[in-house]
């Protein structure tokens, strides 16, 4: 008799472990974004369904539009990766905006300094200066914080647009292509300096170090001393500190990390999609990455999924825009409307599992 | 000798104007963090005020109306924040960015017929019979209402924060919700009301940049000012009077652009452009080494937020 009580409510209690599983608020965060997204689509007057399939066809349909995807997913995940990082040690970062752009600048001046080198020089000189670059961006909120104490988030915010102007002065000032007709931007780079990209599409070499960086980082944080040091540093830098393990220096470490992969994806754009450093070279990615960085609950391995899906977002925008003319600003508001529902239902079942 | 008092006061006139909407948002921003939240969504919340406020300006014809929609929709896209921080826990940092990009993305999306209009805007008050005080006369006359109104708000919150209960409580909920609790008081009514008072004023700030300063709109235009706001309020020690000083650095950065230029400085608009940025993140460098030494007035319920090692 007791077996069959037990036979009996086993359904039940399996339904109740499902639904208290680690999926149920992921697939209740997917429900509510497709409900939200075609609401969105409906209030504007278009047909909700249709437009929502069109929209996931715009980023998986064929083989062209997930090429563009993942031409999208490329900055999308490294500007991801320079926000997780420092968020590791408890660092809430928004620089990755502009260490893209400082990467870009000075991977852009080493194209410019060594224009007329061989491509197997070259190339690894543009992405060391790109690296340099968005490491230094990473540096400069890391020693405001460590030395005087300024708060990361809006040092970060405030170089952001920093930076973009900074790019905005080298194209419209010394670095101006005198033969582009008042555009401004750069000369285009030498053939030696355009990343590789694959079979025949605009996918580039950049997707690949930010898979590879996404899963040194994993490795290094998850099994490391130095993983296993950030953690303890993050809970309490004085336990920290007694271990040998310094915050200041961890605190440098990871926003250099973070800025040089950030400036990796700077480069990367100038270099493959502009052919040269332009103004508005990539507006927005750093905000973007951010949301994946906080959607992926600062996990290395679910960052990069993660940036695949934002990045067919933002994708289909752009076709979304050609086919039923929605205004490029709806991928914004998209964005911003899956950022909400992550945080209500995220911080919502928190308290619920804690009650 | 007065050829310079002249190049200064109208120096100083010039960065009130451009320093109105980053006040009105610092003074907004430092009754939000009085009560122990933080609100980085001020951004988007001034971006909603300016695309509102000048597209019922536009309509209607009426800058009054304008404001009022503006500080309409600043309150509006605030609730989001409300919502995500007081009722469902979210953290405040992210919460914030997801309201700034979500005023960003509404407020280009719905501004778009809005570009390249033109308004009637406010007349300023030269023509009132202050324009023709000696001096000061001129400068004063090109103030414009949201000007005066921005600086009215400064005596009216400080009397509100520390002359009255409410304001006495409402700076106890910043210092510690806890305490509060204990005190039996819910905390939550008091950051409800400061989260929708800076929604209110980032609004306003919207309209008084779209509609008042520049009379245009262009899908985010706000360029990080309530971003700076947000900086600057730790510049002013969430101390309303000193918001006036603070948001003035802003405001100067800005008018020496725009003067550097046309004095013939010969130096590229854009890294002019930084100025503004720029000085007040070493304002802010300065500020931190107090408030790292004796707090500088930051509200205790902020500490988690701010010093989070």
């Amino acid at each position: 008799m007791n077996q069959t009580t037990t036979a009996a409510t086993s359904p039940i209690t399996g339904l109740k472990r499902l639904l208290n599983g680690p999926w149920t608020p992921a697939a209740i965060m997917v429900l509510a974004f497709v409900a939200a997204s075609m609401a969105f689509f409906a209030i504007n007057g278009r047909e909700p369904v249709g437009l929502f399939f069109e929209m996931v066809r715009g980023g998986f349909g064929d083989g062209y539009s997930f090429s563009e995807t993942l031409v999208k997913t490329s900055p999308i995940l490294l500007t991801a990766l320079a926000i997780a990082l420092p968020a590791r040690l408890g660092l809430i970062s928004v620089g990755a905006e502009g260490q893209l752009y400082l990467g870009a600048l000075f991977g852009t001046g080493t194209v410019l300094l060594a224009f007329d080198q061989p491509g197997w020089l070259l190339m690894p000189l543009m992405l060391a200066g790109a690296m340099v670059g968005g490491a230094v961006w990473g540096i400069v909120p890391a020693l405001l914080k460590t030395r005087l104490g300024v708060n990361e988030t809006i040092s970060t915010l405030l170089l952001n647009y920093v930076g973009i102007l900074m790019v905005s002065f080298v194209v419209h000032g010394p670095w101006k292509n005198p033969n582009s007709l008042g555009w401004p931007s750069t000369v285009e780079f030498p053939e030696g300096a355009i990343l590789p990209t694959f079979f025949d599409t605009r996918v580039h070499m950049g997707l690949v170090f930010g898979i590879v960086a996404a899963m040194i980082l994993h490795v290094l944080v998850t099994r490391s001393r130095w993983g296993l040091g950030l953690q303890v540093s993050r809970s309490n830098p004085r336990v920290g500190a007694t271990a040998g393990i310094s915050y200041e220096k961890n605190v440098l470490l990871v926003m250099a990390i973070g800025g040089l992969l950030a400036g990796l994806a700077g480069i990367a754009e100038a270099s493959v999609i502009q052919n040269r450093l332009q103004d508005g070279l990539a507006t927005g990615y750093g905000l973007t990455g951010f949301l994946v960085a906080w959607l992926s609950g600062q996990h290395f391995l679910r960052i990069i999924p993660l940036s695949i899906l934002m990045g067919g977002l933002m994708a289909s925008a752009d076709s979304l825009q050609l086919y039923a003319q929605l205004p490029k600003a709806s991928a914004d508001i998209l964005q911003a409307v899956l950022f909400i529902i992550v945080l209500a239902v995220g911080g919502l079942w928190r308290r619920r599992t804690m009650a | 000798m007065e050829m310079i008092i002249i190049e200064v006061l109208s120096l100083l006139f010039a960065a009130l104007r451009s320093a109105t909407p980053v006040l009105a948002v610092v003074l907004g921003e430092i009754m939000t963090q009085r009560s122990g939240v933080i609100n980085l969504g001020v951004e988007g919340q001034m971006l909603m005020g300016a695309m509102t406020g000048f597209a019922v300006t536009a309509i209607t014809g009426d800058p009054w109306l304008g404001v009022v929609a503006a500080c309409g929709a600043g309150i509006l896209l605030s609730l989001v924040h409300v919502v995500l921080v007081l009722g469902c826990g979210a953290n405040q940092i992210a919460s914030g960015i997801a309201v700034m990009i979500l005023g960003g993305g509404l407020s280009a999306y719905y501004g778009i017929p809005f570009v390249g209009e033109k308004i009637n805007s406010f007349d300023s008050f030269g023509g009132s019979g202050i324009g023709s005080i000696p001096l000061i006369g001129r400068f004063l006359g090109a103030t414009t209402p949201t000007v005066l109104l921005t600086l009215i708000s400064i005596p009216v919150i400080s009397l509100f924060l520390y002359r009255t209960r409410s304001g006495l409580h409402w700076r106890s909920v910043g210092e510690s919700s806890e305490i509060t609790r204990n005190l039996g008081h819910s905390p939550v009514p008091y950051q409800f009301a400061a989260i929708v008072f800076g929604g209110l004023m980032s609004g306003f700030a919207g309209a008084a940049l779209a509609v008042d300063y520049t009379s245009n709109w262009v899908e985010h235009m706000t360029a990080g000012r309530g971003l700076v706001a947000v900086g600057l309020v730790i510049v002013a020690r969430w101390n309303p009077w000193y918001a006036l000083p603070a948001a003035l650095l802003f405001g100067v950065s800005e008018a020496l652009n725009l003067r550097l230029q046309s004095w013939g400085v010969d130096v590229s608009q854009y890294l002019l452009a930084t100025l503004p940025y720029l000085i007040p993140l070493v304002v802010l460098m300065l500020s931190f080494r107090g408030l790292k030494a004796g707090g500088g007035g930051m509200p205790m319920g902020l500490k988690a937020v701010f010093t989070n090692s």
